[in-house]
């Protein structure tokens, strides 16, 4: 009995041996000959990219890239299996709520310890963002590529029929206790199948046809990033202790919980739409709530510009599309959560110093230049952000300093960066879908805080 | 009569003393598929279930950790959870699709034989679990959904199918109904054609109705395909996962959150490989308890028609 | 009640001979006919409701459905979203249209979904009815006992197989080619074992005693006999198992990395969410998946007549 089971046991190790040691060495992965494997997993950043692997190309003759993009939730499992069996890429695109998790099983290589990208420098990207992509033990993990903030969106008509001036959205402000002028502003946007607005009597707020605000679900996966984010920020309030690599928690504060009874109370006063309504775990954007007409506004990132920019009404007449800041809130200043992607190198590349060539590449001066032209996102490097404010207002006549000013401003703050990220999510999503759905109060968040903070027990 | 008996397949094969022993022929003819077996299935099995007794994060080597993983599974109140919502799901697909099978089976037989009318009952087969999770999500989004705005159009209120925690489960059973039913009935139908037509004509001469031939012909007839058939629509029904992927996520909150979801994300996405296998290694048991009771009960049964 | 509807249901019985499907008798209008037809032709409406769904969402311009949700015919009615499947609009179009922008091999793609399912439902159909076989009349020691170990298999969640499978598909040098997609179930599935041993132990006796008298191998039994009275369930299963395999999405993924082993369904994940925020592209999507839908629909076209007739010639007797 006992020998069958070592057998397996002994079977299984072998098993796992082979592919640890595959990992360790440095053997496979990628291709070998000259071809570094690239992934991604926007399309509509696929085409700028491209224009950087050729540029690429024509100055290091005998290397090639080969991009692969796959959809959000593909290339996460996709990758992972490629983590395991091998098969990953040289060089991905990295995520700031997964690459703790990757830099926790090592399958990312430092980038100081590569020749190529060794001498990246924090200065040459705009404040703050290399910092995120360095692991706890001060190593880079991650060469930014680009950042976004969040903003309000608008449908210009939608004022206009409500007779709000768009000047009045660059200067709200809000509390938890009344709203202030923003939650004034979102009753009067909201309109019930009557026509009827929601700051008027008789508004009947179980039929809505357009709420105030647009709602992109609880935002339990990634800390209210276009949910509550902006608001909690601004009521001085931060996920963890100290940020990257927190070790407590703090969804027991009041600024917190205070903040989320006010948001998702919006949702009881019909001003903004149900979990129900959005369609639960897969929320229809706040693009698409604008466009159908469900909702009048709604935060959303900075990488959302270009799908905003081209919306159009049912006859294929485009929409009149503005964006605001984040309101002020009670700290007397507005906030952004600030968050960024970087490209990682794995440690199954056979090539390391070749991919941090493209890494190096990627987040140098000429290709972010590239990208900031094509006007999808805006580029980590100064002078790349610049481009793309230019091209967004040169060709698409949308003035995007609402975004950028957070960052001239400083009024952002960083995307919670820690140790059992997946757990955490695991954990939160569930708990926050409850507070919107209102089967909880916000208090229950204190019992998640402990719940939380006793993963860095565990994982310690 | 005699056709009864030879179609009674679900009896363990009729022990007929041939004088030959067959045994190296048979064990060419089961080679391949041995292999098959052995090498995707059991092997991969057997590992599961080694690691279910290990912590392993997939990249570095398992450490064995004994009963740790069972513990945790016992005192894991999501994964109760996961368990009744699974259970839920299995009684409310299983239940209305081998009726609505059933039915639409019988029509195919009695109604019309015409060809087009399986093609049609079977077309939904035709797509993948995915497709149809993302047309169902796209009809029955709350707003924008075209079911919902029918709904609304003939003054029903707009229903959260898949957003509610008491419409979810029904939708999810309601989409993958739809997706099999045409492939349960068409078995259901290859097994009404094994009926010979005499004995309906018996029946009919007997003066019996269309309904009570159902009953005592037709149900005692067919129930070793039906066994068969609930077998294997139950042990599927129990593996939900690209529809709760696709449609839900688990949600509202816990309540789409069925076992194989739940495992799938403790595995691939918070990497707690060893955890995930003992889950696995609960589902399997659970799916060995459910088919040992359907098969013994079907047996049994069998026999009273002899 | 229960209304009688004796008389006539007799015409639509299954006999070879009707299978021109003309009524020889008019059928007696009467309530319980009417209830059936009511029941199937609600059926029929919801089954192909969806389908229509696809069509209607394929043929509008993806910019504008949420806008238009509430119309029953397509909205701004274009072909952007076959023109995407096939590879026709350039990326900066595709993406301006609200799609991925990624150029689509679509030929090669459907190429290698026919050698996948090919593969597969010709060596798992071949071997599960040989194993079938063995089960079902082969004298064997431990035949009962083998056989519920397989049926056993039926119970394994796939979930357990996913990872191991990959890592030796991996060690076998196979990922990224359509042999590796194929061959975890190109052998065998529990299910079709079981599914044509059940027919095998229908068949009867007689026959097959009658053959081996005449002094033919069981093999030769197996081939000339067993086989030709079994095209119908073994079409059945080959035509389920050929669909199985033409929709297999996740295994397809982890296997397939480049054009060279893509297959449609993976191929049509491309029309999927590519960021977490930002939707599908509906009309891309569900072009795509009536195009991947398409040879199974022209297949089963074919076939369907062939197991209808089969089933009313075989009729297992």
């Amino acid at each position: 009995m006992t020998t069958f089971r070592q057998r397996i046991r002994t079977a299984a190790v072998a098993l796992l041996t082979v592919s640890a040691l595959t990992a360790c060495g440095g053997a496979g992965g990628g291709s070998a000959n000259g071809t570094i494997e690239y992934w991604l997993w926007d399309s509509a950043q696929q085409p700028g990219y491209q224009k950087c692997a050729d540029a690429f190309e024509k100055a290091n003759p005998g290397l090639r890239i080969h991009i692969s993009q796959y959809g959000w939730d593909a290339y996460w499992s996709k990758l992972t299996a490629g983590f395991i069996a091998d098969t990953a890429p040289d060089v991905f695109t990295d995520h700031l709520a997964k690459f703790a998790q990757y830099v926790d099983l090592k399958v990312l290589r430092p980038l100081d310890d590569l020749g190529p990208t060794s001498d990246i420098k924090d200065g040459d990207y705009q404040q703050g963002l290399a910092q995120l992509w360095k692991g706890q033990d001060g190593k880079r993990y991650g060469a930014p590529k680009d950042w976004d903030t969040i903003a309000i969106f608008y449908d210009g008509a939608a004022l206009k029929k409500a007779g709000v001036d768009p000047a009045q959205l660059q200067n709200l402000n809000w509390n938890p206790q009344d709203g202030g002028t923003f939650e004034k502003l979102v009753a009067h946007l909201t309109i019930d199948a009557k026509g009827v607005h929601g700051d008027e009597p008789g508004f009947d707020k179980k039929n809505v046809k357009t709420h105030g605000l647009a709602s992109e679900g609880s935002g339990g996966g990634g800390w209210g990033q276009t949910q509550w984010s902006a608001f909690t920020g601004s009521a001085g309030w931060q996920a963890t202790d100290k940020n990257p690599w927190g070790t407590r928690f703090n969804l027991d504060r009041p600024e917190l919980q205070d903040t989320l009874s006010w948001y998702f109370g919006l949702v009881q006063k019909g001003y903004m739409p149900s979990y129900e309504e959005i369609g639960g775990a897969n929320a229809i954007g706040t693009d698409k709530q604008i466009q159908s007409g469900t909702a009048a506004m709604g935060l959303s990132g900075s990488w959302m510009i270009s799908t905003f920019s081209k919306l159009t009404d049912a006859g294929g007449k485009k929409l009149d599309i503005g964006i605001a800041p984040t309101p002020i809130g009670p700290t007397g200043k507005r906030a952004s959560m600030f968050n960024g992607l970087a490209d990682s190198v794995t440690t199954l590349s056979k090539q390391p110093e070749s991919a941090a060539k493209w890494v190096k590449y990627l987040s140098g001066a000429e290709c972010q230049n590239i990208i900031g032209q094509s006007g999808v996102v805006f580029p980590a490097r100064p002078a790349g952000t610049d481009l793309a404010i230019a091209y967004n207002k040169n060709e698409r006549k949308l003035d995007v300093t609402p975004f950028t000013q957070q960052v001239e401003q400083k009024t952002t703050f960083l995307f919670p960066v820690t140790t059992n990220a997946a757990d955490i999510a695991a954990l939160m999503a569930p708990r926050m879908d409850a507070v919107y759905i209102g089967s909880s109060p916000t208090t229950s968040l204190t019992k998640l805080n402990g719940q939380l903070n006793e993963l860095f027990k565990v994982a310690q | 009569m005699a056709t009864t008996t030879s179609i009674g397949p679900v009896k363990a094969g009729p022990a007929r003393k041939g004088p030959r022993d067959d045994t190296r022929l048979a064990l060419l003819f089961i080679l391949p598929a041995l292999i098959g077996f052995g090498v995707f299935m059991v092997w991969p099995t057997l590992r599961g279930i080694y690691l279910s007794f290990t912590k392993f994060n997939l990249l570095t080597p398992p450490e064995f950790n004994g009963l740790d993983n069972y513990i945790r599974m016992v005192n894991d109140p999501v994964f109760w959870n996961a368990l009744k919502v699974t259970l839920y799901y299995v009684v409310l697909n299983i239940g209305f699709q081998t009726v609505l099978a059933l039915v639409i089976a019988v029509m195919m037989q009695r109604l019309t034989q015409r060809t087009w009318l399986r093609g049609i009952v079977l077309t939904p087969f035709l797509v993948s679990n995915v497709v149809a999770a993302m047309v169902f999500l796209w009809i029955l989004d709350y707003q924008l959904g075209i079911g919902n705005t029918i709904l609304a159009a003939v003054g029903i209120d707009r229903i959260p199918f898949l957003s509610s925690d008491a419409w979810v489960i029904p939708t999810i059973a309601f989409i993958n109904v739809w997706r099999h039913v045409g492939y349960t009935a068409l078995l259901i139908f290859a097994g009404l054609q094994t009926i010979p037509e005499s004995v309906y004509e018996a029946g009919r001469i007997d003066g019996a109705s269309e309904v009570r031939m159902f009953r005592s012909i037709t149900v005692p007839l067919l129930r070793p395909i039906l066994s068969l058939v609930l077998i294997i629509t139950v042990v599927g029904s129990f593996q939900v996962f690209d529809t709760v992927a696709i449609a839900t996520k688990g949600g509202p909150v816990d309540s789409s959150r069925v076992l194989q979801f739940y495992i799938y994300d403790v595995a691939f996405g918070r990497f707690q490989f060893g955890y995930a296998s003992a889950m696995s290694v609960a589902l399997l048991a659970v799916l060995v308890i459910v088919t040992f009771i359907q098969y013994r009960l079907t047996r049994a049964e069998t026999s009273d028609l002899a | 009640m229960t209304t009688d509807t004796t008389p006539t249901v007799a015409t639509a019985a299954p006999v070879a001979v009707r299978r021109d499907s003309t009524p020889t008798e008019p059928h007696q209008l009467n309530f319980g006919r009417v209830l059936a037809w009511t029941f199937m032709i609600l059926v029929i409406l919801v089954s192909l409701f969806p389908f229509y769904w696809m069509l209607r969402t394929a043929l509008s311009s993806n910019n504008a459905l949420y806008a238009g949700s509430k119309s029953l015919l397509p909205v701004q009615t274009s072909w952007g979203g076959f023109e995407r499947v096939f590879g026709l609009q350039t990326g900066q179009e595709a993406i301006d249209a609200g799609g991925a922008g990624q150029a689509i091999n679509f030929w090669r793609y459907l190429f290698n979904s026919v050698v996948v399912a090919t593969l597969i439902t010709a060596g798992q159909v071949f071997f599960s009815a040989m194993a079938a076989y063995a089960f079902a009349r082969l004298q064997w020691k431990h035949r009962e006992r083998v056989f519920a170990f397989f049926l056993a298999g039926l119970m394994i969640p796939a979930i357990f197989t996913l990872l191991p499978n990959f890592v030796l598909i991996k060690q076998l040098g196979l990922v990224d080619t359509l042999l590796g997609i194929a061959l975890p179930t190109m052998f065998m599935t529990p299910f079709a074992v079981f599914f044509l041993r059940q027919f095998f132990l229908g068949i009867s006796r007689e026959v097959e005693e009658a053959a081996l008298m005449d002094g033919a191998s069981k093999v030769r039994v197996f081939f000339r006999l067993i086989l030709p009275m079994s095209v119908a369930p073994i079409t059945t299963l080959a035509i389920l198992t050929y669909i199985a395999a033409w929709n297999e999405y996740f295994w397809a993924l982890m296997v397939s990395y480049t054009d060279k082993s893509r297959v449609l369904t993976v191929a049509l994940g491309v029309f999927k969410s590519q960021t977490p925020q930002t939707g599908p592209d509906w009309s891309g999507l569900m072009a795509a998946t009536l195009v991947a839908a398409l040879p199974m629909l022209l297949l089963f076209m074919l076939f369907a007549k062939r197991i209808v007739n089969s089933i009313g010639f075989s009729g297992i007797k």
